[in-house]
């Protein structure tokens, strides 16, 4: 069965799924920072950093988000094939530098942005083939 | 490239690595089961039988020494680089699926994974 209908619904979900992927990775690096990071070097200091991070209330609301973009994410892939759901998501890939720049004050340089688009272009030709390869195999 | 890149670039490497093994032993598992259709009953029935699969467990812990990892890349990075680095596990998931699945991987995705690895490249030396 092909499920290929990309429908202005389904559109607003995959839309949503890539917020909330974005809203996961920008509340782990929140997380993340609460802790020093500089001395990590031997076993017992990275699990002080782990036990910090996982009692940072960003972390708790990442999984959260996590678990809402999976649910969001297996709504979407009930009524879409993957082939199409996958390049519309990855828009995730310009989302997250767009939001670092402007939620963390991470400095995003042009040469940056090149080696995202190669990315993005890498991810779509990875993901559109799906179908070819599906009915190859049959 | 920076110092520091390359060991932050092989922490990445780590969770993209344990990424891969989570996706192959959940696929691997979802594969021993007759994918389910239509009603959420069925759907239910199918996650109940999945999560009994000792495999299923395996990646699952995988996942979360994945997550451990990725937190302390992003102690170290910026999110805007490790994310886009991060899209590395498409190139072990395509290397994995070909040698370990068995699946046959396309031109086109193969041509994907080029660009991936030169974008990766690009925002290392930045």
């Amino acid at each position: 069965m092909i499920k290929k209908r990309l429908t202005l619904k389904i559109l607003i979900l995959l839309i949503f799924s890539d917020i909330l992927e974005t809203l996961t990775h920008l509340l782990f690096k929140k997380g993340a920072l609460t802790q020093d990071h500089l001395d990590i070097n031997t076993v017992s200091a990275g699990l002080t950093f782990l036990g910090g991070v996982f009692s940072s209330p960003f972390l708790w609301l990442g999984l959260v988000s996590v678990l809402c973009t999976f649910i969001i994410w297996s709504a979407i892939l009930s009524k879409i094939d993957l082939s199409v759901a996958v390049p519309i998501a990855s828009f995730s890939y310009i989302l997250i530098p767009l939001s670092s720049a402007l939620f963390l004050g991470e400095s995003v340089s042009l040469f940056r942005w090149i080696g995202v688009i190669f990315i993005l272009v890498g991810v779509f030709f990875v993901s559109l083939s799906t179908k070819e390869s599906e009915v190859s195999l049959r | 490239m920076k110092e520091g890149v390359v060991f932050t670039l092989f922490l990445i490497a780590l969770t993209s690595a344990c990424d891969t093994i989570n996706q192959l032993f959940l696929k691997s598992a979802i594969n021993s089961l007759t994918a389910p259709s239509g009603n959420i009953l069925k759907i239910a029935k199918f996650i109940f039988k999945l999560i009994l699969i000792p495999r299923v467990w395996i990646s699952f812990l995988f996942s979360i020494i994945s997550l451990c990892i990725w937190l302390f890349v992003l102690s170290r990075a910026d999110l805007s680089f490790a994310f886009s680095a991060d899209s590395m596990h498409y190139v072990f998931i395509a290397v994995a699926s070909r040698f370990v699945l068995k699946e046959r991987v396309s031109f086109r995705r193969w041509l994907g994974i080029v660009f991936i690895i030169i974008g990766i490249t690009i925002i290392s030396f930045t």
